[in-house]
């Protein structure tokens, strides 16, 4: 949920709360006053007629009023529960032609020695209609002030959101590779204010940091690699100077296929931490087939000498936009891997679908955990040739893409490999 | 051919200078930029072998100076850079060839004799070794004067072969040399050893002289003493 309607559902929740309440304690109490205002009328009224009744001077009567209905009743002895009472009734106006509302004081007095029951009604309609009335001023008042109110506060804090709304879309567009300047627009607001001034040193550090590690993986590169040249050119010649004895000689051999290993290990891992940091930005459209038929071809040695029956049906018009350079070591290895761990006249299948591409092949059963398979330096097979790098770099370069790698063994081990939405099959 | 080193690591210029040497070449070595572009200014040469870092320049500027001066100079970049970028912009301003330290000096070595012939031999353009003829131009290869029918693999074998003579050549090289990194998982040499059994095979048919030695656990040998 945004804060902005957090805060506006919280603003309207309370103040409908009190506007309801108040509204309806507003209403009854309204309603007292104006009933103890006609009570206090009626009472008046009450000593008026009693007056006139103790004086029977017709000259003195009140005029009658329109709001106002009198009715005497001669009271036998049997009425003596009548009392002093106010109470509420309905009365027919022959006028409107309608039930219209009164107040009623009903009294006892006597009258020529008779006790007689005097009942006066007055009329509440207007008085009905007064309080309609300021009611629904005050409820419209009420309503304009509350919607003024929220939109003020929508308002403001739209506008001074729109700066956080902006950093957070281009903090999650940022991309350290792309080495362009990182800014942000300004706010009034301080908080926010404060916000991007964390952020902007956050992506200036984070910029430098990468940019050391960059030269790093460079530096480390070269410097690891020119030692190997070294031993290995010193090595070469001690293989050439023909003086070694047999022994000597394998075992220079040995330390010589040894230190090829290593530089073989170093160019793997600098790849990786190269495909790690994102330094393979470009991206055009490959043409999978022709790509993998070219692997196959450049391996058609290796897979000759194991015998092996190639199966691959992918179609001429298939091709995926991603790193030129990634896309080869993609399916070289992939391919590579089918090849390493398959049986003497084994089979190898790469298949398509719409959305995935398989890399299927016959081959010993996995002894280890499956989940295993592409990390590092994982090796199911004891040769020592193999580095155990080749699928964490397929693992890596598909996390780069957002591409599924999964592995499943049935009666073949299969790589299939799932792209996403963005990178969907032309 | 007169060649000059420009390589800051000094054991690894000797390693060069040494296996150079036993192949006829004039070498000189350097492991300073600025002693390289004195030695460029003042001497001809055929052929250079440049390192990329230097510890006070860039092997690339020197490239562009020799090339400026001479543009037939012969030039094999050796880098411990590996990317695409670097090869190509390498190859861009006019390198023969680029190797990937570590390289292997059979390797170099190759290299530097499809330069030689570039230069020395520009046109009419042969290599005889005993009853052996190569027309590199041609792709063709001959013995005693009969055509051998070689497939891609088993000719750059043979000219990697004759390049190398009387060397122990190891497999690691060989493979290394004829199909580039797709070889670095290399699980077993077999198909190695299957074109070297053809290459033979089609030698000895046609009445050559087996010269194609293995030396055991380690690799092979081009043997011209042999006959």
């Amino acid at each position: 949920m945004k804060l902005l309607t957090k805060t506006t559902l919280n603003f309207l929740s309370v103040t409908l709360f009190i506007f309801l309440f108040g509204i309806v304690a507003f209403y009854f109490l309204l309603r007292i006053q104006v009933e103890k205002n006609v009570n206090f009328e009626l009472d008046k009224r009450k000593s008026s007629i009693i007056t006139e009744l103790e004086s029977a001077n017709p000259q003195n009567r009140i005029p009658p009023n329109p709001n106002e209905r009198i009715i005497i009743d001669v009271l036998s002895e049997n009425d003596s529960l009548l009392q002093y009472s106010y109470s509420d009734t309905l009365m027919f106006d022959k006028i409107s032609n309608r039930y219209v509302p009164f107040r009623k004081l009903g009294f006892v007095t006597d009258y020529q020695n008779q006790k007689i029951y005097v009942q006066i009604f007055k009329s509440l309609e207007g008085s009905d209609l007064l309080i309609v009335r300021i009611f629904l001023i005050l409820t419209i008042l009420v309503i304009v002030l509350i919607v003024s109110l929220l939109l003020m506060n929508r308002i403001t804090l739209w506008q001074s959101w729109k700066i956080f709304y902006d950093t957070t879309k281009k903090i999650g567009s940022y991309d350290v590779n792309k080495h362009e300047q990182f800014t942000l627009n300004s706010s009034d607001i301080t908080e926010f204010e404060d916000l991007n001034r964390v952020i902007l040193s956050m992506t200036n550090r984070i910029n430098s940091d990468y940019l050391n590690l960059k030269e790093y993986t460079e530096n480390a590169s070269h410097e690891i690699q020119n030692p190997l040249a070294i031993i290995n050119s010193k090595l070469e010649l001690l293989m050439q100077s023909g003086e070694l004895k047999e022994n000597l000689y394998k075992a220079v051999f040995e330390a010589y296929e040894a230190s090829n290993r290593l530089s073989r290990l170093n160019k793997a891992l600098i790849l990786l931490a190269k495909i790690e940091n994102r330094q393979f930005p470009e991206s055009e459209e490959v043409d999978l087939s022709s790509l993998i038929n070219k692997q196959l071809e450049l391996l058609e040695d290796i897979i000759d000498a194991k015998k092996l029956v190639i199966r691959n049906s992918i179609s001429p018009d298939f091709s995926i936009t991603m790193n030129p350079y990634l896309a080869e070591i993609l399916f070289i290895n992939l391919i590579k891997n089918a090849i390493r761990h398959n049986f003497e006249h084994g089979e190898i299948i790469v298949e398509q679908s719409t959305s995935s591409i398989s890399v299927s092949n016959t081959g010993p059963e996995i002894k280890s955990d499956t989940a295993d398979v592409f990390k590092r330096f994982h090796k199911s097979s004891n040769s020592s040739e193999s580095l155990g790098l080749g699928l964490s770099i397929v693992k890596k370069i598909c996390e780069v893409y957002n591409f599924e790698i999964v592995y499943n063994h049935d009666k073949m081990h299969t790589f299939s490999l799932i792209l996403n939405n963005n990178h969907q099959i032309k | 051919m007169k060649i000059l080193i420009i390589e800051d690591e000094k054991p690894l210029s000797d390693s060069i200078v040494e296996y150079l040497k036993t192949e006829g070449h004039n070498c000189e070595a350097v492991y300073y930029y600025a002693d390289a572009i004195e030695k460029i200014e003042l001497y001809e040469y055929d052929c250079a072998i440049v390192d990329i870092n230097l510890p006070d320049g860039s092997g690339l500027d020197i490239i562009k100076r020799i090339k400026i001066k001479l543009n037939s100079l012969g030039i094999v970049i050796i880098s411990g850079r590996n990317s695409v970028e670097n090869r190509i912009e390498g190859l861009e301003i006019g390198a023969d060839h680029y190797l990937t330290k570590p390289f292997h000096l059979a390797e170099l070595n190759a290299h530097l004799k499809s330069i030689n012939r570039r230069i020395n031999f520009s046109g009419q353009n042969e290599i005889l070794v005993n009853e052996i003829k190569i027309l590199p131009d041609e792709h063709r290869a001959f013995v005693k004067e009969q055509e051998l029918k070689l497939t891609r693999k088993e000719y750059d074998l043979l000219l990697f072969f004759i390049s190398n003579k009387n060397r122990v050549i190891t497999k690691i090289s060989l493979a290394e040399y004829l199909w580039g990194d797709f070889m670095d998982t290399a699980d077993s040499f077999d198909f190695i050893y299957t074109h070297i059994k053809n290459l033979r095979k089609k030698l000895l048919k046609l009445g050559c002289e087996d010269y194609i030695q293995t030396v055991y656990g380690v690799g092979y040998k081009f043997d011209l003493t042999i006959g």
